[in-house]
């Protein structure tokens, strides 16, 4: 669990994070959205402390982070899989991690097994791939087997392998019962990844919802017929209180405010032929740039 | 592919609160692994060494050679001990400065800093065990170089029968003040590392302090210069800490002092990096 309330920090006159508050529940994979420079990045140093915020406090199991006692059995964090000393190995990389919090060489061994670094454990960093400095750095958030989890970015540069394993283990770190916070600009990431959103632009929130709900706030589902009676079909529709647009093709219909069912009920009732009859979800990204599109139009709501 | 469940409870172990010494022993323990698990240390202690003997090879040779052709007095005026152990004090203060800055600006370079933090997220705890790991390696070398180079030119001297031992008066705290010395500066530039956070900035400051500083000084009118002479590095201070026949200086403090002298300094530097490494956004 991850609390934050009137969240603020300002790097002399730019505003990185402006009157955040929101909470990070356990068992759910939250999906940390926002265009680049939007303070994601700023938000998770300021919840492990690396910052001082402005104004404002943010807890991890109900503590500020500088006070956890042993900070690696509550929180694992990846921010930056680059940062390491290039002349390390993996293994004394995660070992001087480790010790700090009394955690011992067998649990060391255990993550570098579980990311699937064992073969190259001897091997300095330096000679790492992105993908592999990728899995080193997550190796080190699970060190301390912590019920919170904390991803900047895990998935930038990596191949649809990696991609595919790193969502995978969100979702079984989540499953587990763990709170996973993971931050992303690629919207079509999190629609595989995320249960939960906490969308901000400009430091601000803009949508502390489910992920299905964030979409719908946008313009919503929308259901994509296709008739040869498409005039008769759209005044049915209008009647029926829904809005109706014409799509692409020749006599494709695309109806606003209606299930597939209600749509398919409808025809039937005036006797129109239907051809096709589809469901289309509005991508997360197309939901996000009309929510983004002026950040201050948009006011948080609640959970 | 690696199985991703993991076996131990969720919920975590039990947290035992670590308090204050714990952490700090763990984190001695963490900062000792870093210090040996890459080369550099390696190099630059070793780095430490050869300069120290080479100088003395050259010094002890130079002087085995001239040795015949020495007045009597001169022989009896001429400082076996300081012959030796010069080199590391003037060579390895240069050498230790890398070190010292490097243990704390290496981790800013490669961003290292913010995991660390992030697992000791206690400051001073943090910069405590550094300034701990790093004071005793580099102790250790130190000292190890100091008596070893004083050995190497007992024996290279040997056929100039000069008097070399550690009983007699001044040797053995010209080779302990000697070694306190390169300590001493390699604390200054861990200090001003953790001030500056970076290699290129730390090292320039710390050269500018030892190599710079005594010439600037030198530029002074006479009475302003024999006023501060004794407060900065340089020829004078490094004479005076290792000589063993008395260093006939009444512009300076005695070899104890002038260790005094830089130990204050490295003392404020480290304090001054010590509250900006707590205060400073990482």
């Amino acid at each position: 669990m991850i609390e934050a309330r009137g969240l603020v920090k300002r790097y002399g006159a730019a505003t990185a994070v402006n009157d955040l508050s929101f909470t990070i529940r356990p068992g759910l994979v939250t999906g940390f959205l926002g265009p680049n420079g939007a303070g994601k990045t700023t938000t998770m140093r300021l919840i492990l402390g690396l910052d001082h915020p402005s104004a404002g406090t943010v807890t991890v199991n109900g503590k500020p982070y500088a006070q956890l006692p042993d900070p690696m059995h509550e929180v694992g964090a990846l921010l930056d899989a680059g940062a390491v000393h290039g002349g390390r190995t993996a293994r004394h990389h995660l070992l001087a991690l480790a010790q700090t919090n009394g955690i011992g060489r067998r649990r060391v061994d255990e993550v570098l097994g579980l990311v699937g670094l064992t073969d190259v454990a001897g091997q300095r960093t330096k000679g790492f791939s992105l993908g592999m400095r990728q899995r080193l750095g997550i190796a080190a958030a699970l060190l301390g087997d912590p019920r919170n989890l904390m991803f900047d970015e895990p998935v930038n540069g990596l191949d649809p392998e990696g991609i595919l394993w790193i969502r995978n283990l969100m979702k079984s770190l989540a499953a587990e019962g763990r709170t996973v916070l993971v931050s992303s600009h690629l919207m079509s990431e999190m629609e595989y990844t995320a249960d939960h959103l906490l969308v901000i632009g400009q430091g601000r929130l803009i949508a502390d919802c489910g992920l299905a709900e964030f979409i719908a706030r946008g313009s919503g589902q929308a259901v994509k017929v296709r008739t040869p009676q498409p005039d008769a079909l759209a005044r049915a529709v209008a009647v029926a209180g829904a809005s109706v647009s014409a799509a692409e093709g020749d006599g494709e219909l695309e109806i606003r405010g209606l299930t597939e069912d209600q749509v398919s009920d409808l025809a039937f009732a005036h006797g129109i032929r239907l051809y096709h009859l589809a469901a289309t979800r509005v991508s997360l990204e197309h939901a996000f740039m009309e929510l983004t599109a002026d950040s201050a139009e948009y006011r948080a709501a609640s959970y | 592919m690696t199985s991703l469940t993991i076996a131990t409870d969720p919920a975590g172990p039990a947290t035992r609160p670590a308090p204050r010494r714990v952490a700090l022993i763990r984190t001695i323990r963490s900062e000792f692994t870093k210090i040996r698990s890459v080369r550099s240390t390696y190099w630059t202690l070793l780095a430490l060494v050869l300069a120290s003997a080479a100088w003395c090879v050259a010094y002890c040779l130079g002087t085995v050679h001239q040795w015949p052709h020495m007045s009597a007095q001169d022989r009896s005026g001429f400082d076996a001990t300081q012959d030796t152990i010069l080199g590391l004090a003037l060579l390895g203060q240069l050498v230790i400065v890398v070190f010292g800055a490097l243990m704390i600006t290496s981790e800013y370079s490669t961003g290292l800093i913010r995991t660390s933090l992030t697992v000791m997220p206690r400051r001073a705890t943090l910069y405590a065990a550094k300034a701990a790991v790093f004071a005793a390696v580099s102790l250790v070398i130190s000292f190890a170089a100091s008596f070893g180079t004083f050995f190497l030119g007992r024996i290279l001297l040997a056929s100039t029968h000069a008097p070399m031992s550690l009983s007699q008066p001044g040797v053995l705290r010209s080779l302990i003040v000697s070694a306190l010395y390169v300590e001493v500066c390699g604390l200054f530039a861990f200090g001003v590392g953790a001030l500056v956070r970076n290699t290129a900035g730390a090292l320039t400051l710390a050269y500018g302090f030892l190599a710079l500083l005594p010439q600037l000084i030198r530029a002074l009118p006479e009475s302003l210069h024999d006023a501060l002479m004794r407060w900065v590095p340089g020829g004078d201070a490094l004479n005076v800490m290792t000589a063993t026949l008395g260093w006939p200086q009444r512009l300076m403090f005695s070899a104890w002092g002038e260790l005094a002298v830089f130990g204050g300094y490295a003392a404020i530097l480290l304090a001054a990096g010590a509250v900006l490494f707590s205060r400073r956004d990482a």
